[in-house]
């Protein structure tokens, strides 16, 4: 049994690529349930159980840990491991090293969804993991920075294609941005309770120069990277224009860095502060949407792909729901409108255009261009990548609709004066208002959640298939064999 | 469209190619992008002249845009924009509508602003408002209450006394509602011959021989529940202490009973364990007179005001 043939399965490392696939459509599954669980809460209150670990304030950080880096997290791994290895031609460097990534990123993932159940958060959004965690993620992400930039450098080709800078900037940024965010005193050693560095304004300051950023770099830059390699890949087409992602990859990593501010207007931030942070956020605009541009124009010749390519549809779908949170973003960190949508399910709304039509939809696009790759197969099906497509689009639309109608509803009914200088409603008038619209939020959600089901089970076919065939293979080989031996 | 598919064909690529085919065209950047660009920043650079915006030494560059207000001492400020003066400026205008209808409230009693249309409105408006912001985290949005902690304020049972003058006095000085613990001083079997006879007086079912013996103990210096409830259980307001004939219960949780024995299990606790939670807080130190005035006549109408 001695007889291989020399495929890229020998050349690169796929073994890790493909774990992490696997896994980021299991977190999708685990964090969009869990997602479309706390919503329905928001609805019906009484699903709390009167269960403290499953309330929505322990499941809120759980479901967001879970889509952003258990899903997110592990589809960046996947195709970023796929992508540097493909374009230098060479094969990671460490086996060992891929290998610790993935078993210590996803015993991250599962720590921190049981402490939260627990009850242990650090109160800061999108990094609530307590500081052993924390540390945990530091060596991981060191070993995965190490692991890609050596990887580059071993490289066999003389450039550096686009998709490893933003790559690069993305795993740099969000080791610098976990480390400062997550400067913390515990209470002793064998306490989880840690308390933070930095005090008042300052932290407040820390944290949302954290969060933004980790909006800009792990779901902006390193989602582009995935865009730059996956968008020509499947149309077949040269990258629109060279120039432009130059332009724009400096242009949007610095302006990033200056707008976390803006979570902050109207509280006790200097109001300087808030001024730099809203226009840094309105200069971003354009940089931003230099990367749509780069993505969509890359399919100029090769339009009629969005009729008959589901899978470019995915593709091209996330990059005009980039392009319109992206302009959506920038409008909401002007003073004026942020009096209006600050606090409010408008904010909820904006994230989830982000983060379900951007990221999600180009994770599915990628997911589905490199698994068969990856199985040396084809998709089981391409009819329920098209059933998939219409879900989540239409998920993702119930879902932005809802939160705009209740965020703008709530913010005006809160600054709402009667003709006697009185506020008109009470806080939990607002609240019943929501409730129609929360209803929708979950039935968008569970739309976007049943796409995902589809696509586990066509993936899952397809991978079984792509078993099936190789096991026929050999079978047919090893009786070639044994009548050769005779 | 067809332009620029026409552009991508002439443009050349960068001459390099990954994983086979990867190629990149070297398009220039496109006009309408630059040029936007270039508008978003003539944009920053407008907003920092508006706002305050770049520090420099100890202090920033504060904007043109100025907000004039009238602060807490009365007197008038002009100020860079900042948000507390924006804030300060926005409050002024809301007290500024509140003004001429809290001086005729000042200048009202209770009966007139009641029956005046126009001031009944505002304390429909300004009652609500102080209400949720004060009362309602206990006595709840609608001055329902809540069952074994918060009295109901829309019916027509008080514990102080429902006119405007009671509530006046509860709303400035708070109440205290107490009951010492009886498991004390009674036994089991006495506490559930009371129990029972308190069940009696609102026609729950129970064991007439144990109310009798309750009854005489209700009126014996043993319990000595007579003391505040008085003979008749018709209760005192003057001190506090409910009517405990007219089916409206507030500390044993009765109405949430669905079994009869259930609901005289409800009356013991309470009678065993006494009440010492029914604190309300003083509200004169916190609220303007002028305010109480309005949440007096708001509380007063909300349902049952005598």
């Amino acid at each position: 049994m001695a007889i291989t043939t020399f495929s890229s399965a020998e050349q690169y490392n796929f073994d890790i690529v493909k774990k992490f696939a696997i896994m980021a459509l299991v977190w999708a599954l685990v964090g969009m349930f869990v997602g479309v669980y706390i919503a329905s809460e928001l609805a019906w209150p009484l699903l709390n159980l009167d269960i403290p670990y499953i309330t929505f304030g322990r499941l809120r950080p759980v479901h967001t840990g879970a889509v952003i880096f258990g899903f997110g997290g592990s589809a960046l791994f996947a195709t970023s491991y796929y992508v540097v290895q493909r374009t230098c031609q060479t094969r990671l460097i460490s086996d060992g090293m891929a290998s610790f990534t993935f078993w210590g990123w996803q015993t991250v993932i599962v720590l921190a969804a049981v402490s939260y159940m627990m009850g242990y958060s650090q109160g800061r959004e999108y990094a609530e993991m307590e500081w052993p965690i924390d540390i945990l993620i530091e060596v991981v992400w060191v070993t995965y920075l190490i692991l890609f930039v050596g990887t580059i450098m071993r490289r066999k080709q003389p450039h550096i294609y686009v998709a490893n800078w933003f790559y690069l900037a993305f795993i740099l940024a969000t080791a610098l941005l976990h480390t400062f965010n997550n400067l913390a005193v515990p209470v002793n050693l064998f306490s989880m309770k840690s308390y933070s560095l930095f005090a008042g304004t300052q932290d407040a300051m820390t944290q949302w120069w954290y969060g933004h950023n980790a909006v800009g770099f792990f779901l902006t830059a390193g989602f582009l990277g995935m865009m730059y390699y996956f968008v020509p890949k499947q149309a077949g087409r040269p990258i629109y224009s060279y120039r432009l992602s130059i332009v724009h990859f400096w242009a949007l990593g610095f302006m990033y860095m200056w707008v976390g501010a803006h979570h902050l207007h109207w509280t006790a931030l200097p109001d300087w502060t808030s001024t730099l942070a809203a226009t840094f956020s309105i200069l971003l605009l354009m940089p931003s949407w230099g990367g749509m541009i780069n993505g969509i124009m890359t399919l100029s010749g090769a339009w009629h792909k969005l009729r008959t390519d589901p899978v470019m549809r995915f593709l091209i779908v996330a990059l005009s729901f980039y392009g319109m949170s992206t302009f959506e973003g920038p409008m909401m960190s002007l003073k004026e409108v942020n009096a209006l949508s600050h606090y409010t399910d408008w904010t909820i709304g904006h994230v989830h255009s982000g983060a379900l039509g951007w990221v999600a939809m180009i994770s599915f696009g990628s997911l589905y261009h490199m698994i068969p790759k990856l199985w040396d197969t084809k998709l089981y099906s391409t009819k329920l990548v098209e059933i998939h497509f219409w879900l989540a689009t239409i998920g993702v639309l119930l879902y932005i609709i809802a939160m705009w109608i209740s965020g703008i509803t709530q913010g005006l009914m809160w600054r709402a004066f009667d003709d006697f200088g009185n506020l008109q409603y009470s806080f939990v008038e607002s609240v019943a208002a929501m409730i129609p619209f929360y209803i929708m939020r979950a039935i968008g959600g569970a739309f976007f959640l049943s796409g995902v089901v589809v696509m586990a089970y066509n993936i899952f076919m397809t991978i079984r298939e792509a078993k099936r065939e190789e096991a026929a293979l050999e079978a047919k080989l090893a009786v070639k064999m044994a009548g050769l031996g005779a | 469209m067809s332009e620029q598919n026409l552009q991508s064909q002439t443009v050349q690529t960068t001459g390099h190619a990954w994983d086979g085919d990867l190629e990149e065209f070297n398009n220039p950047l496109p006009t309408w992008w630059v040029y936007t660009f270039y508008v978003t920043i003539v944009f920053a650079i407008v907003y920092w002249f508006i706002y305050p915006s770049w520090p420099f030494g100890k202090g920033f560059l504060t904007g043109f845009s100025n907000i004039t207000y009238v602060n807490k001492a009365g007197e008038t400020v002009s100020s860079h924009w900042n948000t507390r003066a924006l804030l300060m400026e926005d409050l002024n205008k809301a007290d500024e509508m509140q003004k001429p209808y809290f001086s005729k409230v000042a200048a009202s009693d209770f009966n007139q602003i009641a029956k005046d249309p126009e001031l009944s409105g505002f304390v429909l408006s300004a009652g609500k408002a102080l209400f949720t912001d004060n009362c309602a985290p206990c006595h709840q949005q609608g001055g329902q209450g809540k069952l074994g902690f918060f009295p109901n304020l829309t019916d027509d049972d008080w514990l102080y006394g429902g006119t405007f003058d009671k509530i006046h006095q509860t709303i400035t000085g708070g109440r205290r509602g107490y009951m010492p613990a009886f498991g004390e001083v009674l036994n089991a079997d006495q506490i559930d011959a009371l129990a029972n006879y308190v069940a009696s007086l609102s026609g729950i079912a129970h064991d007439a021989n144990k109310a009798v013996t309750g009854k005489a103990l209700f009126t014996s210096e043993t319990a000595a529940c007579y003391y505040c409830h008085t003979e008749s259980a018709k209760g005192r307001q003057d001190i506090g202490a409910p009517n405990l004939t007219d089916k409206i219960w507030l500390w044993a949780n009765v109405p949430g009973a669905d079994k009869a024995e259930d609901k005289v299990a409800a009356i013991r606790n309470t009678i065993a364990t006494g009440v010492n939670k029914g604190v309300m807080p003083a509200w004169g130190e916190r609220l303007s007179s002028d305010q109480i005035k309005v949440l007096t006549v708001y509380v007063h109408q909300l349902g049952g005001g005598k």
